[in-house]
């Protein structure tokens, strides 16, 4: 039977805004109470809420992390990540010249590219071992260091392209973390289908790295507009006696607003085309035990959820980023569907252990806006 | 009753026939039967319309009921009902972590000053050294230095060393004043290069004395900080929280720009406890070189008066770092002798005031004589 003509099965999300909001709203004010420390139990509660309201063929995921295993991680990020940190950039800049503390900032700066790339895979990892579905656990093998010195490569690349290589790298890194991927002792495949990888990218892309040029142009024209419209006598008020007029900070205020919302407005739409293509064909290139998936993100709705996403993350300032995390699974699982089935009878319990403490630099670098999406 | 349930072998899901037991639930599978404590069970549905019960220790097994099965399940088991079975933590854990946060911040707050007095002390020269490197590249970002103020500083340098040896403030040797042209009023005690310390004085701030005391006062002030290490207790402070804030409280950065700024000019605010240390030490000096307080508190009155007609804003650096309140002017005062010599003489006085172009003469007529 080929993938087209097996049945599709659409995931589901069921997760209600106002719901996760209230939780939101509630671990915002004790993380604030607590001067932060609540955060892992914030982390925690939004996951499970997460999770739990996932639906794949008529069962819920499940999230079994528990808040103590992120904090005995972020006990171990403390000696291994915070002790040279401090050092780095507290210690050495007022006891060392000031050109080889700067090296020595600078080459930190350089080896945390590979380290982020190795803590959101050290992340994933325990986020899969803490996922179940129908009581089977998932699990993430390879080595986090091979994923982070790839990426670097990756990375250089990207710089060295001026950023032409970012679909590239984007769906090589898909590949290494799909490929590394298992549901119980079932691993996941990224498919070859005989087209590159990149089918369908480069076009959008290219939308996406003019993005910044015409967010310019853009927010340009829209506070031009803005000001001819208010005939610049809102900013500048003018003065009866000829003086010099100061300018009326509201009104300033609100033109770099406008500023700034235009120039956010116009780089999400451009990379909207991108995102949502390369969203599309990783899905499209997934498979487990010969099923495929299928993710139908859309250019517009995509950029509406996303937007949404960072205009509720800067006006909370950063607490309520997990409903931005929320809003961005619940799109993916509401247009996700597993075409074929995997014999699931035949898949069990993984022989991979988990990890026993949660995401120490995932913490430290906060890679998941307090939820888990990377 | 009927379920579903998954036996964490299989990621199938198998019909059963459940009955609810006093103490346990007895699950019928075919010809096996399970027998799970009520005890025993979790939640693992979070309130998402359907009851998925789990055991503890997990062994992967899943028990699905339909919401339906809320009113029984209810009945036979009502602790898997409560917050804590989905895993909600128990207020007494809130409580815990809101206690825990407040005395860490509390050990800091109060230990973090205790500690930072033997650290400056015990600072080795090297790393003062640096300090000071980093200080007067700040310094030199937001002045310049004048080239007609040596015989200024002299006379600057040779009327505090007299303050000093009237006190026998210790390393007073070492101790130097420089002027530089500086688009505010201020003054501000620096580690000097090679460790040693210095005082700054703005050309605005000489401008703004009325009289050689006035300035004179400004300086023991300095030299009071100077002498109780403030300069080095206030960046160990200040390193210190943005370390704290940092590590324990998952900043991003923050605590990094809290750090930085502490050997910034724009850090450089003493705590309270300071500040009126080096007020009264410096009040000290004036008396034992004889020099008459009432000085520095019409100065004190002059920067208030500033305020009033400019506002805060237009003079910051001045506020922020000496903040001229009337119970300081007052405390100055307290302690006036009046008839008491200027600190300098009127030909010393106008040689300091054209330091860096300066006008010899003060702005306001008869600014220069007592009160």
């Amino acid at each position: 039977m080929t993938v087209e003509a097996a049945q599709a099965q659409p995931f589901s999300h069921t997760g209600k805004f106002f719901n996760v909001l209230g939780l939101a709203l509630k671990n915002a004010g004790l993380t604030i109470v607590t001067l932060t420390l609540y955060r892992f139990w914030a982390r925690t509660s939004m996951r499970r809420r997460l999770w739990s309201r996932a639906w794949v063929m008529g069962d819920p995921l499940e999230y079994t992390g528990s808040a103590w295993e992120l904090v005995r991680g972020f006990l171990i990020a403390l000696p291994t990540f915070f002790l040279p940190w401090v050092f780095v950039f507290y210690i050495a800049p007022l006891m060392m010249n000031p050109v080889t503390a700067a090296w020595l900032g600078f080459g930190f700066w350089v080896l945390l590219v590979p380290l982020i790339a190795a803590a959101r895979y050290w992340m994933r990892r325990y986020q899969l071992s803490r996922t179940r579905w129908r009581g089977i656990r998932m699990g993430l093998a390879g080595s986090a260091w091979g994923f982070a010195f790839a990426s670097w490569g990756w990375w250089v690349l990207q710089v060295l392209s001026l950023g032409w290589y970012t679909p590239a790298a984007r769906m090589n890194r898909a590949k290494l973390m799909w490929e590394n991927t298992r549901f119980g002792d079932q691993p996941f495949e990224f498919v070859d289908d005989g087209q590159s990888r990149q089918k369908g990218l480069w076009g959008p892309f290219a939308l996406g790295w003019f993005s910044f040029p015409i967010a310019y142009l853009a927010s340009a024209f829209v506070v031009a507009f803005a000001l001819i419209g208010m005939g610049l006598g809102g900013v500048f008020t003018p003065d009866p006696a000829g003086e010099p007029s100061e300018p009326d900070v509201a009104a300033i205020v609100a033109v770099v607003a406008a500023f700034g919302f235009a120039f956010l407005f116009t780089v999400l739409l451009c990379w909207a085309p991108y995102n949502a293509a390369s969203m599309n064909r990783i899905a499209g290139l997934i498979s487990i035990d010969g099923a495929r998936f299928r993710l139908k993100a859309r250019t517009f709705s995509l950029f509406f959820v996303t937007l949404a996403g960072w205009l509720i993350t800067i006006f909370s300032l950063g607490l309520l980023a997990p409903v931005a995390g929320f809003l961005q699974i619940r799109y993916v699982m509401n247009r996700l569907e597993i075409i074929g089935a995997p014999k699931f009878a035949e898949i069990g319990q993984p022989v991979i252990e988990g990890p026993s403490a949660g995401e120490s630099l995932g913490d430290a670098f906060d890679l998941d806006m307090g939820v888990g999406v990377i | 009753m009927r379920a579903r349930y998954a036996d964490g072998r299989a990621a199938v899901m198998h019909d059963v026939e459940c009955e609810l037991g006093g103490q346990e639930i007895t699950i019928r599978l075919q010809d096996a039967t399970h027998a799970w404590r009520y005890d025993d069970l979790r939640r693992a549905d979070d309130g998402n319309g359907r009851i998925v019960l789990k055991r503890k220790p997990d062994t992967g097994e899943r028990l699905v009921f339909d919401v339906e099965a809320t009113n029984a399940l209810g009945a036979a088991a009502p602790t898997l009902f409560r917050a804590h079975a989905h895993g909600v933590e128990p207020p007494r854990l809130v409580i815990g972590l809101v206690a825990a946060a407040w005395s860490l911040a509390g050990v800091f707050l109060f230990g973090a000053p205790m500690a930072a007095a033997p650290i400056a002390d015990n600072m080795p020269a090297s790393y003062r050294a640096q300090i000071a490197d980093i200080s007067w590249s700040q310094v030199n970002a937001v002045t310049q230095f004048c080239d007609d103020s040596d015989e200024a500083e002299r006379i600057l340098n040779e009327m505090a060393h007299r303050v000093m040896a009237a006190s026998d403030v210790p390393h007073r040797d070492q101790i130097w004043i420089s002027i530089v042209d500086a688009d505010f009023p201020n003054a501000f005690a620096l580690p000097h290069d090679g460790g040693t310390p210095a005082i700054i004085v703005t050309d605005d701030l000489i401008q703004l004395a009325g009289h050689p005391d006035e300035l004179t006062g400004v300086i023991a002030h300095e030299i009071a900080h100077i002498e109780r290490n403030h300069v080095m207790k206030n960046i160990v402070r200040q390193v210190g929280a943005g370390i704290f804030f940092d590590v324990v409280f998952g900043g991003a950065g923050a605590g990094q720009a809290i750090a930085v700024a502490s050997v910034n000019l724009a850090g450089l605010r003493y705590s309270r406890g300071d500040e009126e240390e080096a007020d009264a030490r410096g009040l000290d000096y004036l008396d034992a070189a004889g020099i008459d307080s009432a000085g520095l508190a019409r100065l004190f009155d002059r920067i208030q008066q500033l305020e009033e007609d400019q506002g805060v804003s237009d003079i910051p650096t001045l506020l922020l770092t000496h903040p001229a309140t009337p119970a300081r002017a007052a405390a100055a005062r307290a302690r006036s002798r009046q008839g008491l010599p200027p600190s300098l003489s009127d030909r010393d006085w106008r040689i300091v005031r054209q330091a860096c172009g300066g006008s010899p003469e003060p702005a306001e007529a008869g600014a220069t004589g007592e009160d």
